[in-house]
């Protein structure tokens, strides 16, 4: 009998004393191992789980030593859990782009630094640190120049903000189009900033009296520009420079980008390297021809800042059905609420498309212009459901159905879509992202 | 420091807790993060959220240092050549530099450095911006036009028929364009460039045609009006315009949101007896790349290398058009050799090809496409 590395054979459930004696002698003999070998073959039945009853191949040998690989990576199983892209949403080629979270696989309200969704419109500028210069001027008694290390001498602050781009949803005007939660929902992502606020530095600077608008401009091949109302400038936008307690990531505007809490994700020019104080806005590519939501009545709505209340349900999903579920099972339904104006008080959860509401619960942090996570746990009953999630914010709003935004808004507005989002789950288990309309 | 009309932020130190409250909560139960609808200059807010004021050493659940924070005052002042560098914005109130351009020339600079991405005469193609769909006067009247039942035209939103200033084409085709090859155009490129959009848009400046012949210069920019300036909402100029802006977003109606008092939020029967569940037409779209999976394995081995998949994810935006795979116009371009051609398309052209198409590949493997590219196969 050959009892060497084959787990087949230590499975055989040949328990006689010499024959255990023998396994031993020889496996031991071999020296390394590869397969995994018997914790206890004389109790394994065919009900065991081998996994559990025997070693597994990484429990046995040395793991990798410490010095490998000086900044983590993930797991290499995880290789799955990416930003995607699709072709319908580059301009021409993959640099006017946009790459989306995989938020079906996200956890908590902190999106991991290399999965942050990525969008640029002249690709990702990779800026050096020691050439990066930054220019305040226009409106403001004293005009400066600052390095990056001057920068950092001002003092943070750290907050959660999620940073979501305005075209989020916005191919499903006419109609669902994604069956997945990563392309309906995944054009945003949230991380813990850490930057200072530009009214600091503003104590210092003095504005003028006709400060009345802010340019922010990129350095990189677009030169991104957006122009920001002092509002909000001497509220809390932020020059932030971390990212989830690391420097920003090339993709997110290393070393320094702005970041305006809860407003469009455009606003949060990338790659920073001018501030001009003006008393008149400076109509950029990016507000006019992009970023402007043409409503029905044949007028745009431009300057269109806050991303509104807004919700998603993110367990199940198209990506991560409930499959093999059975009448009985308790699971959790899980999802994101957002809102860039303001903080998360509650969402309602319909099983049936939006007609009838049950109260979801919040759970972890609730903090303001952040994604909030909320849950519902319930029975499976084995009927098809429609999945609807409906948030509110502390300013007030709630998310209106479909037809009421499209009511008001038309098709054609492109961004700010914020209408409630339906997944239906089939009895067996499938989600497909449908829309409720009369 | 601040005149004071501008604090709409000002220290914490400065605020009471009586007054905040004296403001009012919106929208809250709870006093430990409170959020208000008015800054503390009395103004509501300019989007229609809610500000969080420092109360008690706190901005919403963030506790803050409460500290002065004055007298940080890090950096220089720029010089007078180095604000010049630097201050190239082309906005309605800051017009560009003095210089001029023709029809003619920016019809030739396009057919060099624009066509292979914007088409021909700005048809679009390739997934970029189409530049005219033909008269802008009268494409400007498609605004109105809605794709919610299936025959419909949409709106035409190219440059013509729905920018509103002329401004931002100047000052974007000279910091943006050409997309491979940015900030290479002096400003009489930039003047001819605009006269060949404002021509093959079929537009008039001050009653008079661009037509071929025209030769744009800064007063005759400075004419243009935009057959759709008035088409945004809310207004954005001048001194009234934060308050304009304020006003519109007071108004929920003006953008398709909705406000209500929680606790009447309706909960049951909410939809209309003729509700359907509308489904997925076709396909929809699924080109996701990667292919979407949620399998936990390990990735599999590469593959050995395919020109043809590289090509179809980094060329084929530009190149399905201009010098395709196998197409007879690379005779043009490989007379100098194919090192010649490879060492262009490893480090770009000022012609508009960027170093290896932007991709990422090996030098090798970039070859092999270029190979692929001229033979076909």
């Amino acid at each position: 009998m050959k009892n060497e590395n084959s787990q087949l054979e230590i499975l055989s459930n040949d328990n006689t004393p010499s024959s255990r004696r023998n396994f031993f002698k020889k496996t031991a003999s071999i020296g390394a191992i590869a397969a995994a070998t018997a914790l206890s073959a004389n109790e394994a039945t065919t009900g065991d789980d081998p996994l559990i009853m025997h070693h597994v191949k990484w429990g046995q040998k040395l793991g990798d030593p410490v010095t490998k690989n000086r900044y983590g990576v993930p797991s290499a199983y995880e290789h799955n859990v990416l930003r995607r892209n699709t072709k319908l949403l580059a301009s021409g080629n993959f640099q006017a782009s946009i790459a989306v979270t995989p938020i079906h696989e996200s956890m908590g309200i902190i999106t991991p630094n290399g999965l942050f969704f990525s969008r640029s419109h002249g690709g990702t500028a990779h800026v050096d640190p020691n050439e990066f210069r930054l220019m305040i001027h226009g409106e403001v008694n004293k005009e400066i120049v600052l390095t990056l290390d001057q920068l950092k001498r001002y003092p943070s602050v750290t907050r959660t903000h999620f940073i979501e781009c305005p075209a989020n949803g916005g191919q499903e005007w006419r109609g669902p189009q994604f069956n997945s939660l990563q392309f309906a929902k995944g054009f945003m992502s949230s991380a813990e900033w850490t930057g200072v606020y530009i009214k600091t530095i503003l104590e210092d600077l003095g504005l003028k009296p006709d400060a009345r608008w802010m340019l922010a401009e990129g350095s990189d091949n677009s030169e991104m520009g957006r122009t920001i109302p002092i509002d909000k400038v001497l509220d809390d936008a932020m020059l932030v420079w971390g990212q989830n307690g690391e420097a920003l990531r090339p993709e997110q505007g290393y070393p320094v980008r702005l970041l305006v809490p809860g407003w469009e994700g455009n606003l949060c020019v990338k790659w920073i390297k001018r501030l001009e104080f003006s008393p008149e806005p400076f109509y950029c590519k990016e507000e006019t021809a992009k970023y402007t939501a043409l409503k029905k009545t044949g007028k745009a709505i431009q300057h269109f800042y806050a991303n509104e209340v807004n919700s998603t349900v993110t367990s199940p999903s198209p990506e991560i059905p409930w499959d093999g579920i059975k009448v009985g099972d308790m699971v959790e339904i899980q999802g994101l609420a957002w809102s860039g104006m303001g903080t998360i008080t509650g969402v309602d959860l319909s099983f049936d498309g939006g007609n009838n509401y049950v109260e979801a619960e919040l759970k972890g942090l609730i903090l303001p212009k952040s994604w909030t996570r909320w849950s519902y746990i319930y029975k499976y009953e084995g009927k098809p459901l429609l999945l609807t999630s409906r948030a509110m914010d502390d300013a007030g709003y709630i998310q209106p159905t479909v037809d009421q935004e499209v009511g008001v808004l038309g098709v054609e507005g492109v961004y700010h879509r914020n209408g409630v989002e339906t997944w239906e789950v089939t009895v067996d288990g499938k989600v497909n992202h449908v829309q409720i309309r009369s | 420091m601040f005149k004071l009309d501008r604090k709409l932020v000002i220290a914490a130190s400065a605020i009471t807790a009586a007054a905040l409250f004296a403001a009012g909560c919106v929208g809250g139960e709870s006093t430990a993060t409170p959020s208000e609808a008015k800054y503390q200059n009395g103004k509501v807010t300019i989007d229609g959220g809610v500000y969080y004021p420092v109360v008690n050493g706190k901005t919403g659940p963030y506790a803050v240092n409460t500290q002065s924070q004055a007298g940080f005052d890090y950096g220089r002042v720029p010089t007078a050549n180095e604000l010049k560098a630097w201050d190239t914005d082309v906005t309605p109130t800051s017009p560009p530099p003095e210089g001029s351009g023709s029809v003619e020339e920016g019809e030739e600079l396009y057919e060099e450095q624009c066509v292979m991405c914007h088409g021909d005469f700005g048809s679009g193609g390739g997934g970029y911006p189409a530049l005219t769909k033909g008269n802008a006067v009268k494409g400007q009247k498609s605004l109105t036009n809605q794709r919610d039942k299936p025959d419909n035209d949409g709106p035409i939103r190219v440059f013509g028929t729905y920018w509103p200033q002329a401004s931002t084409l100047w000052w974007y085709i000279q910091a943006g364009m050409p997309h491979p090859n940015t900030k290479s155009l002096t400003d009489d490129e930039t003047y001819a460039l605009t006269a060949y959009m404002l021509n093959i848009n079929e537009m008039s400046i001050d009653g008079e045609e661009v037509d071929e012949d025209y030769v744009l210069d800064r007063e005759k920019f400075l004419k243009i009006k935009m057959p759709n300036e008035k088409g945004f909402e809310p207004n954005i100029d001048g001194p009234t315009a934060l308050d304009d802006v304020r006003t519109y977003y007071a108004n929920p109606t003006n953008f398709g949101a909705i406000k209500v008092d929680p606790a009447k939020r309706c909960m049951k029967d909410c939809q209309e007896a003729t509700s359907k569940v509308v489904r997925i037409q076709g396909a929809g779209i699924s080109d996701f790349l990667p292919p979407i999976s949620i399998v936990r394995d390990l990735p599999k081995e590469e593959g050995a290398f395919d020109p043809k998949a590289a090509y179809e994810s980094n060329c084929a935006m530009c190149h399905s058009s201009f010098l395709s795979p196998g197409s007879s116009d690379w005779d043009g371009y490989t007379g100098k050799g194919i090192d010649k051609v490879y060492a262009n398309g490893i480090e770009g052209t000022e012609g508009g090809m960027p170093a290896k198409g932007g991709s990422d590949l090996s030098d090798a493997n970039f070859k092999s496409v270029v190979d692929y590219l001229i033979s076909g196969k």
